[in-house]
């Protein structure tokens, strides 16, 4: 199970939700919603559609690059289970999450 | 497609009488049929003339149909055109197509001499009688050839009918004494069901069957039976297996009863056999001993066996087969079509044309490039472990034994986390997370991750330490700030007001009153006692003058008196000294402290009668006015400027059937 980024609005997508689309040229398209999906089919730049985090993000409204990011990576070797390694990621996410939280209030407070 | 091979289907002759009625019938209705003895004599000739030509047309198109369809004998292979010898007579056949053809050439004789008559003919009469006289003659050629029309119509169906025979490809060709068994060969090894029956000459013409070997398709032909007696003496269908043999290229197969049982005797089928003999030069001979389940060629006598040595001596094969029950006849199919097949290989390469193949055809080898053995390479372990025995009682447990144990393939799972590879045996069972807060955590799983937090706690606390996350303050707004914010806050009350309809001056906005003009003129130095006392006097006067109007009683209009306010362009009513000449004022009723008029000065204009004459003419005019407005008060009008039409075709008024009325109303 995986939690992934709806294409248009970078929402969430949890599983059983949303529309997956796939493009002739193998390219897959993930939509949280109808709204975003017939978005999508308008043929809309989600740059240029203002509620979504694409736009927030291309017009400098929202913090885009930040060492919080890093952590969040999609990664292809799996790692042996470990379960001390489970927990002190499951912290170190809650703990990324705040700080990213803070810095993204201070970006806006001066953006 | 008929059913021999090279025989197309032929188009059905029709008898001698139906042929004429055919034409006739046809002239009759594809000619112009009007004709009278007034017309032109040109006309007439020509009528007459056509009539004739197309007659012998017709007589021509269809004879030389006939004539083209059948097939020349000589133009076919000779296997056909021998069958067909044999079964309809060459020389019948020949003549009958003669005849035709001379009936043909008739018909176009006449034809022409009666044209050539008609051209001369001096009456429609006599033109008449000459047309009469040529299809007459035409009809008289033709019902002459009744025979030979039978004749080809019979030969056409028996043609249709014929087995269909390739004299080109591999054929098994299977020949002998009536009875032998040949045709219950030929229902074992193909899916033709001939007829098997005891007796004799069952099969009384060619049949075929087809079976499959080495991925290659072969006839068989079943023959009628031969009996012994020289060839003159043989009859059609004797003659028919004749044919066969003798210009099939094929496998002959010549079936032997060794039992006697088909009513002939082993010396019998011998002797035929070397009487046919000639019939074999060039194709490969099997014997088969058929009825091998009543009698084996060791079962047989001394002279019988010298016979069939004999027989075998010229280079025949022996075979024994039962088709009763089916032994050998296998043998039988594989040996004939083995030799046959060697036999037409051996003859191609003798020939020319293989060499245009074999040219085209190589077989390449890998050769070795050095002397080196490359064996295939079997660890030890494998080829020493012990082979799973599923009866072994020593066997390894399996999980599927595990899984019939605990109840079977669904009640029982198999635990697939039994044999992980984990860094401590407790967590092979665990839960693990997948998602949480709308994140994956397999994205942030990593054996650095420690190390990086930490790095990143560092970051935080110099970011920290900056001031980056100190809240702000409000900071303190300069004067331009200030003012900048009055500004907004004013244009936003403005706009409120607007919102409102509100004039921009209050009611009392030049006010001023009595105490405030003493003030004033106190403190420019001057004396206002005179003008209070005068102030006071006037006020009182003012307040009689109304009590005194309100007994009189009021206008009609009374709303009008609240909402006079005849200010006039100077200072407020400010006036203390009389002005009689100045027009009258009508001061509001219950403004207090406000306008002090004089009491000559005193302006009640009645604005109901301005302008009218009198009282008579002012209600007439009011009259006058509430009939105009009648009719938009009725229809719920705003006023006389409201055109807008709420609803464009009201239901009522545009449904239902007018029955007494107008559509105004239905």
């Amino acid at each position: 199970m995986r939690v992934e980024k709806c294409y248009f609005c970078s929402k969430p997508c949890y599983p059983g939700h949303g529309i997956a689309f796939v493009r002739n040229d193998a390219k897959m398209f993930r939509f949280c919603s109808s709204k975003c999906h017939k978005n999508f089919k308008m043929k809309r730049n989600p740059r240029k559609v203002k509620w979504t985090k694409a736009f927030r993000k291309a017009a400098g409204k929202e913090m885009n690059i930040d060492a919080t990011y890093e952590f969040e990576k999609r990664r292809n070797v799996p790692v042996r289970y470990d379960r001390e390694l489970m927990q002190t990621t499951v912290k170190a996410m809650q703990r990324v999450a705040e700080i990213r939280k803070r810095r993204e209030h201070a970006f806006w407070k001066n953006r | 497609m008929s059913a021999a091979k090279g025989l197309k289907a032929i188009a059905p002759v029709p008898t001698a009488s139906d042929f004429l009625d055919i034409v006739l019938s046809k002239t009759q209705r594809k000619t112009p049929t009007v004709i009278h003895k007034n017309f032109k004599i040109s006309r007439i000739r020509n009528f007459y003339m056509r009539k004739v030509k197309f007659t012998q047309d017709s007589f021509d198109e269809k004879l030389g149909a006939i004539l083209t369809e059948f097939p020349m004998l000589d133009d076919l292979h000779p296997f056909l055109s021998s069958l067909l010898n044999v079964l309809y007579d060459k020389n019948h056949y020949k003549l009958a197509l003669g005849q035709l053809r001379t009936a043909r050439h008739l018909i176009d004789q006449v034809a022409k001499d009666y044209v050539r008559l008609i051209k001369f003919g001096d009456s429609m009469y006599r033109c008449k009688q000459l047309k009469r006289a040529a299809l007459g003659r035409m009809a008289t050629i033709m019902k002459r050839q009744k025979d030979p029309l039978a004749y080809l119509e019979q030969v056409r169906q028996h043609i249709s009918r014929l087995p269909a025979i390739d004299p080109t490809t591999r054929t098994l060709l299977v020949c002998g004494y009536p009875n032998v068994g040949k045709s219950s060969f030929v229902n074992k090894v193909t899916r033709a069901d001939v007829d098997v029956q005891p007796y004799a000459f069952t099969t009384k013409s060619l049949f075929v069957g087809h079976l499959d070997y080495k991925y290659l398709r072969w006839q068989v032909v079943d023959t009628p039976g031969i009996l012994d007696h020289p060839l003159e003496e043989m009859n059609t269908i004797e003659m028919q297996s004749i044919t066969a043999l003798a210009h099939l290229r094929a496998a002959v197969l010549y079936f032997m009863d060794l039992s006697g049982q088909c009513g002939y005797t082993v010396e019998a089928q011998c002797k035929l056999f070397h009487s046919i003999k000639p019939l074999f030069a060039g194709k490969p001979v099997l014997v088969v001993c058929n009825k091998s389940d009543i009698v084996k060629p060791d079962d047989l006598g001394d002279e019988d066996k010298a016979l069939l040595q004999s027989v075998l001596a010229e280079g025949a094969q022996l075979v024994i087969a039962s088709c009763y029950n089916e032994e050998g006849v296998m043998d039988v199919k594989n040996t004939a079509c083995d030799a046959l097949l060697a036999h037409r290989v051996e003859n191609k390469l003798k020939g020319s044309k293989v060499n245009a193949i074999a040219n085209r055809i190589h077989v390449a080898v890998p050769k070795p490039r050095d002397d080196l053995v490359r064996a295939p390479f079997i660890p030890d372990t494998v080829l020493s472990r012990k082979k799973f025995d599923k009866d072994d009682p020593e066997r390894p447990k399996l999980e599927r034994d595990i899984q019939e144990e605990n109840g079977g393939a669904g009640v029982h799972s198999i635990d697939t986390k039994k044999n992980y590879f984990l860094g401590n045996d407790e967590w092979k069972y665990d839960v693990i997370p997948e998602i949480m807060d709308g994140k994956n955590v397999a994205d942030f799983i990593d054996p650095d991750i420690m190390e990086r937090l930490e790095a990143l706690e560092r970051e935080e606390e110099k970011l920290e330490a900056d001031g980056f996350y100190d809240s702000d303050e409000e900071i303190v707004d300069s004067e331009d700030e200030r003012h900048a914010e009055a500004e907004t806050a004013r244009k936003l009350a403005l706009a409120k007001k607007h919102a409102k309809n509100r004039t921009n001056l209050p009611r009392t906005a030049g006010m001023r009153t009595i105490s405030e003009m003493a003030e004033s003129l106190t403190a420019a130095g001057l004396d206002p006692s005179r003008l209070q006392e005068r102030a006071a006097m006037l006020a009182k006067a003012r307040g009689a003058k109304r009590k005194r109007e309100g007994a009189e009683g009021m206008d009609v209009d009374a709303e009008d008196m609240s909402g006079d306010e005849d200010t006039y362009g100077d200072e407020a009513g400010m006036e203390v000294d009389g002005e009689e000449d100045t027009p009258r004022k009508r001061a509001k009723a219950n403004s207090g402290a406000a306008l002090a008029t004089t009491r000559a000065a005193r302006i009640r204009t009645n604005r109901l009668r301005a302008g009218m004459a009198d009282e008579v003419q002012a209600s007439k005019a009011v009259r006058l006015r509430n009939l105009g407005q009648r009719m938009r008060n009725m229809h719920a009008k705003a006023g006389e400027s409201d055109r807008a039409i709420r609803v464009k075709m009201p239901k009522h008024l545009y449904s239902g059937k007018r029955k007494g009325g107008k559509t105004d109303r239905r």
